[in-house]
Parts: structure tokens; sequence; C-alpha cells
């Protein structure tokens, strides 16, 4: 079962072996900054990784679509996330209800995007992800 | 004598008329071939660590200011040759068409100059007697050395962050590097970038610009693929906040997810990534 329930998560993660591409520090323009959509979901997966973090959520995008599908978020860096959108490690959690503000890829044929603003559902905290929103001294 | 001594007495004699020299006496090399004297770099003594006591005051977390990296890409570009300027211009309208191009999305350091001018995360400055060190938060906890102990630059050894020597004029750190790997690109942004081709030299003062504020004066001849010195400010801020310590950050780590395996070990797997660095999203 657990492994049943890994290559699942694997296959929405867009897990592969011998990928021949690799990522670091990349441009954002192949997601469409001018449009924002949401989601309201839950999440499956977030990985809190140098360079950039990302998040899968289950869910249904407003005015899209009415059945719960997966959408893959991507995000600056876990030091920025933590600097300019309020984030810890455990922030955003497996299995929290959340509302994804993102904007989507420009490639509309994938589903994914990425995150302007997080909401948990439960306590009403956001969490945002814009990488330019810490840019003074003496953050608390 | 016995056939045994004649044959070793026959091998000795074969040898001495072979290599004549292992007959004479040691004679001493010629002063070129003497090896050179091992350069220490002597322990700090108290003094050393006192006289760090009288620097400025770098410590904290330090973040860049984006946004400035931006508006300059607009307001001071580099003065690109002509076939610089060529390649800068595509790869300008390729990223504003939303095809970025993945300068850096092989995990390999952003190298010198780039690392000062595009990074987005932050980094530490640490003193030490002898030397200034630079830790970045990506790439592997991305390293900078500036030697502060009046060394002279080697002979050409390139890297990735070339070799940096600096000195203190008062509050301000004023390094020259050199042996900068001609691969390193000079880039204005994270897809917008050009290959130094060679011959690059990087002189840069550090200051204190407001008492949270960390200017980096960069000054950047690249005879291959600038037309004349470019000068440009970069811009950090100081984060004291401990929840802002800069944490590992493992570029590749990036490209892989942590599962469990089937043997209920914890592995890596790896993502499948576009070329333009983001990860393959679900198809609709």
């Amino acid at each position: 079962m657990r492994r049943f329930a890994t290559l699942g998560l694997c296959a929405l993660m867009g897990l592969a072996s011998g990928s021949r591409f690799v990522a670091a520090h990349h441009s954002t323009t192949m997601f469409d900054h001018a449009k924002t959509m949401t989601i309201r979901g839950v999440v499956l997966e977030l990985r809190w990784v140098n360079p950039h973090v990302s998040l899968l959520v289950k869910g249904v995008v407003d005015g899209e679509q009415t059945e719960q599908e997966d959408w893959l978020m991507e995000m600056t860096s876990p030091g920025n996330l933590v600097r300019a959108g309020g984030w810890s490690r455990n922030a955003v959690k497996a299995g929290d209800r959340v509302v994804v503000e993102f904007s989507p890829l420009r490639d509309t044929s994938s589903r994914g995007g990425a995150l302007k603003k997080i909401t948990l559902v439960e306590t009403g905290q956001t969490f945002t992800a814009n990488l330019r929103a810490q840019e003074m001294p003496g953050l608390e | 004598m016995s056939d045994r001594s004649s044959a070793h007495f026959l091998v000795l004699l074969a040898g001495l008329l072979i290599f004549p020299a292992a007959a004479r006496p040691a004679e001493p090399l010629p002063a070129a071939a003497k090896k050179p004297p091992t350069v220490i770099n002597p322990p700090p003594t108290a003094q050393d660590w006192a006289d760090l006591a009288k620097l400025p005051d770098w410590s904290g977390v330090w973040n860049p200011k984006v946004t400035d990296q931006d508006a300059q890409a607009k307001t001071n570009p580099p003065p690109w040759n002509e076939k610089a300027a060529a390649q800068a211009a595509k790869m300008a309208a390729e990223e504003k068409a939303g095809r970025p191009p993945p300068i850096f999305v092989n995990c390999l350091p952003e190298a010198m100059p780039s690392w000062m001018l595009v990074t987005h995360n932050a980094m530490e400055i640490l003193f030490t007697p002898g030397r200034v060190t630079m830790l970045g938060e990506s790439d592997g906890n991305r390293l900078r050395r500036i030697y502060t102990d009046g060394r002279s630059h080697p002979e050409e050894e390139l890297t990735f962050h070339g070799h940096s020597i600096g000195h203190w004029e008062g509050d301000m750190l004023v390094v020259d590097t050199v042996n900068v790997l001609p691969q390193s690109y000079i880039a204005i942004s994270e897809a917008i970038g050009v290959p130094n081709n060679g011959d690059m030299r990087i002189t840069e003062r550090i200051h204190l610009a407001a008492p949270d504020i960390l200017h980096d004066d960069l000054e950047i001849v690249a005879p291959k693929i600038l037309t004349a010195p470019w000068k440009t400010t970069r811009i950090f801020f100081r984060q004291r906040a401990r929840k802002f310590d800069i944490i590992e950050g493992v570029c590749l780590q990036g490209n892989y997810s942590e599962r469990v395996d089937e043997s209920g070990d914890h592995v890596f797997v790896e993502i499948e990534r576009h070329p333009w660095g983001n990860i393959v999203a679900p198809k609709r």
C-alpha cells in the first residue's frame, strides 16, 4: 500500500528516472503573471528545498472545473519565503485544506502555476510568495 | 669469484656505463631546479584577532534588492559589444515571450560576477584573519574567499569565482578578482547573460551605505564581450532575526523528491523538469 501511494505521488509530481533536465535558478516567465487563478483543495505535498519550494495540491479551480485535479505550484526559495512571506518549514503540510491563488503556466495544457498566496482554511492564516517583498533591513 | 658474484659485478658495471652519474657523488642541484620554499599560512596571533574588531560590522544575513537588479537590467545594461548585445537582446525577447533561457538551470554556480549581480538568495560575510569569506544560501552554499593577507594573484588557475584579493581602505573593502572561468556569465537576470569569454577583471568596493544597507560597487572589465568597463552597484539588506539565518542550500536537491522505497529506505527520486527549469506539472 505504501509503495502504491509512493508511486502514485511520484506520478503526480512528475517524477522520472533519468530525466535529462535539471533545474536551479530559473526565471519565472513561463508563468503568466498577469493572470490569477484560485484553487480550493487539500495539500498533498510540500517540498521545502532550495532553490525552489513546490506544493502539490488537489482541488477545484474556481470557474475552470468541477472535478478535483492535482495542481503543482512553484515558489521561490525557503529563505525568501521565510523573509518575504512569513513561511516556516511547517507552515503548510500535507492534509491541510487550503485556498491557493496562483499565476498559471502559459502552457495551458499543464496544471501548474506560480503560487502567489495560500490561505489555511482551518486558521485563516495566509502566506505569500513575493520574492521582492523583503527589501528592507531589520525584518521581523 | 662465484658465478653469482660475477653476474652481480657485470650488472653493476653495465649500470655504471649506462648511468655514469650514479658513480659520482651527488652534486648540488642548480638554483633554478631547487624546490621553492613552502609558503606557510601563519597561525593568527592575538593581535590578528583583535584587529578584526576594528573592521566594520558586517555580521547578520544580507538579502539582495532584487527590484534594483530588475531595474538596472533596463536602465544600466552592460556596454555589450555588437555580438553580445545581439545575444542579450535575443535572450530578453525569449524571456519576455515566456521561454526563459535556462542559463543557470544546470546547478553550476552562478559564479562571478553574476552571484553579486543577480542572486535572489541571501549571504553571510565572515571575517577571519587574512581573509573575508562570503557564504551564499544556494549552489551548495556557494563560497567566495577574498584574501586580505597581502598575497598576490597566482598563476592562471581558472575557477567559477576566480581569485580575489582585497584590502581595506577605511571601512571599505576593495577587491580585485581575476582568473574567472570564461564560461561564467555576465548576467543581468536569471535568463539573460553572456559568457565573459576570458580575460575578465572585476573590481569591487564593498561598504555600508547605511547602518544596515551594504553596497557592492562593481567595475567589470571583460574585453571579449564589453566595449568599456561596466559600473554597477548592487544593494543588500541586513537581517538579524534568527529565523532568517541562511540554511543549507544544495541546488541539486531541488531536482529530487524525498520518498520511501519498497524496502522502507528513505531515498531521493529524480523529478522530471522542463528545459526552462520548472517542474513538469500534471497534464490537463
